[in-house]
């Protein structure tokens, strides 16, 4: 029957360019993990030696700076994702008031997501600025003294943070506002019979609500926050020395910076993407019955 | 309802002559201030832009400081060849991959939401976006030595494989939603009356989900015109694109604030002006389906 044949039409075109673009580059990656290739040089299969490089499993010193690296991004793994859903969550409930012009205002607070991160990076490096940057000299009007933001490291690790924060909080809030505008009247009109508190109302009827939402959103940001890489590169190029480098940006610098190192980077890399998929995993467990 | 009297996070309709309550005035003076945090950076950048002293720290225009157009004639005056040339790369690298992404999602999104498949439905679509939750890195390295071997490097199609590939995700997922949210019967009639499974497609499904076409191709457009990482590898010279021209902008002068600031509104100009056109898709395109908006 025709109806077999072309229901298949449909679908073959964007197989064939997930497997000939992600699938095959992601397999093609594991077996250059197994390589001590470096561009220019031949070769040589080296099986699991990268990985035990990097994890210092066996006579291996474990590598220093994929651990120091891996711990930045797991600082971000769990700053910038708690931070976004505080904030988005608190702007959601802000917008869901029915008042006028918090439409237009909803349009304007979702730009940052759509900026380019690069170029975010450049701007923070403006606003950071230790002398002339309007953040310092916010700070020192409020009498809390400048901060160093590109020499020390703390400060350097929360500049990355919170320019990502900063573009990503959008996300988490048209997210959160929209499953609040899901929520029935109904659910609040019977409970104000039993409390006026905004607190309360939140706590036990909307918050339950959007949980599904929250999980959604936390679990996406994990996802993207494990790669974030432009921000960094342009604010504080990794430093001061490396404590602001992510792993991504390790991996990225180890193979395609310098000396080439494309075994050992695919070997970085790939031990990402196992995080990935037990992040994602989780996120299609959830959400799949959706996608019949 | 007790709504006149305290601020409820309700999204009921008040009636029309009522005055504003105190936690009315309060919530607009909490939006206010968010979205003055979200826009004031923006709003700096725009007021750095038409300095050409910066280390000032003024920021008030014709008071502190005499507003002048020094730095976006720079950019487009005797910077304009680099500049015209990197954001014709960006277009065409961005128009190129939309294409690609919007027509095999199209496609791949049709075929989803109206058929079964034997792999089961739920499984291909969660294939389709698990491209986006990969490290790009990962997939980075093998392009170098593919594209090198392909003669794709600093080349238009090589970089419209790249970015078709990481906004394939979107487009599918846009389109399915849609075409799934469509009533069946529509395309049962059409296939009564003869047509065949992809006359239907064309004829009746197609321009029905238009909307959605809008919304898919301009959130590709978006994404593929901020894409950095690739292209930094990928196509360093010739091909370009404006993202890479913002990367580089200390090499050029040391760090001019001015410049700086004029080249970063230029990158982020047409993604936010596209990002406004499609708020009612982006809830539902940017969760995958997860949460509808």
């Amino acid at each position: 029957m025709t109806n077999s044949r072309a229901k298949y039409l449909f679908l073959m075109p964007g197989v064939c360019w997930i497997l000939a673009f992600t699938l095959f580059p992601l397999l093609y990656s594991f077996g250059l993990s197994l390589t001590n290739y470096r561009l220019g040089k031949n070769p040589k299969y080296i099986g699991f030696e990268n990985y035990a490089e990097i994890l210092g499993i066996g006579d291996e010193k474990i590598d220093k700076k994929a651990v120091s690296t891996a711990s930045f991004s797991a600082f971000l793994f769990l700053g910038s994702t708690a931070a976004t859903l505080i904030f988005g969550t608190f702007v959601a409930w802000v917008f869901n008031h029915n008042l006028p012009f918090l439409r237009q205002m909803r349009a304007i607070i979702t730009m940052p997501l759509f900026a380019a991160p690069i170029a975010l990076g450049w701007l923070g490096v403006v606003l950071f600025n230790e002398q002339s940057g309007p953040i310092n000299n916010v700070l020192e009007g409020l009498g809390l003294g400048r901060v160093n933001w590109f020499i020390e490291p703390m400060p350097a690790r929360f500049a990355v943070m919170f320019t990502d924060v900063w573009q990503w909080t959008p996300f988490v809030f048209i997210v959160v506002l929209a499953a609040m505008q899901s929520v029935p009247d109904d659910l609040y009109e019977s409970a104000q019979l039993d409390t006026k508190s905004n607190w309360q109302l939140f706590r036990w009827i909307t918050f339950p609500m959007i949980a599904p939402a929250l999980g959604t959103v936390m679990l996406l940001r994990m996802v993207e926050s494990l790669k974030i890489i432009d921000i960094p590169y342009s604010l504080t190029r990794g430093g001061p020395g490396s404590v602001t480098q992510t792993y991504v940006y390790y991996a990225y610098e180890t193979g395609l910076v310098g000396s080439f190192q494309l075994g050992e980077a695919a070997a970085l890399a790939y031990l990402l993407v196992v995080v990935a998929i037990v992040v994602s995993s989780i996120y299609f467990y959830r959400v799949r019955e959706r996608f019949e | 309802m007790a709504a006149q009297t305290n601020s409820l996070p309700l999204t009921e309709p008040r009636s029309p002559g009522a005055r504003a309550s105190l936690g009315d005035r309060l919530i607009i003076a909490l939006a206010i201030i968010c979205t003055f945090i979200a826009f004031s950076p923006f709003g700096y950048a725009i007021l750095t832009s038409f300095k050409s002293q910066w280390k000032d720290g003024s920021i008030i225009p014709f008071v502190q400081f005499e507003p002048n157009l020094q730095n976006w004639q720079t950019e487009f005056g005797s910077g304009g060849p680099e500049t015209f040339k990197a954001l014709r790369n960006s277009t065409l690298i961005s128009l190129g991959a939309t294409l690609v992404a919007t027509t095999l999602g199209t496609l791949a999104g049709y075929g989803l939401a109206r058929f079964k498949y034997g792999i089961g439905n739920r499984n291909l679509v969660s294939w389709f976006l698990s491209q986006r939750f990969l490290p790009p890195v990962a997939t980075l390295i093998p392009f170098v030595l593919m594209f090198r071997d392909l003669k794709l490097l600093d080349t238009l199609p090589g970089m419209v494989i790249v970015n078709a590939t990481f906004t394939l995700p979107f487009a599918v997922l846009i389109m399915r939603d849609y075409f799934a949210d469509l009533p069946p019967e529509m395309r049962e009639a059409a296939l009564v009356d003869g047509a065949s499974e992809f006359t239907t497609f064309l004829r009746i499904a197609l321009p029905l989900a238009r909307p959605a076409l809008v919304a898919s191709t301009l959130i590709c457009f978006a994404f593929a015109w901020n894409e950095f990482l690739f292209a930094s590898v990928l196509a360093n010279r010739d091909w370009k694109p404006y993202p890479m021209l913002v990367a580089g902008s200390d090499t050029v002068r040391g760090i001019d604030f001015g410049f700086v600031t004029t080249r970063m509104l230029i990158a982020v100009t047409a993604p936010v002006i596209l990002s406004l056109m499609v708020q009612r898709f982006i809830v539902r395109g940017l969760t995958f389906g997860a949460v509808k908006g």
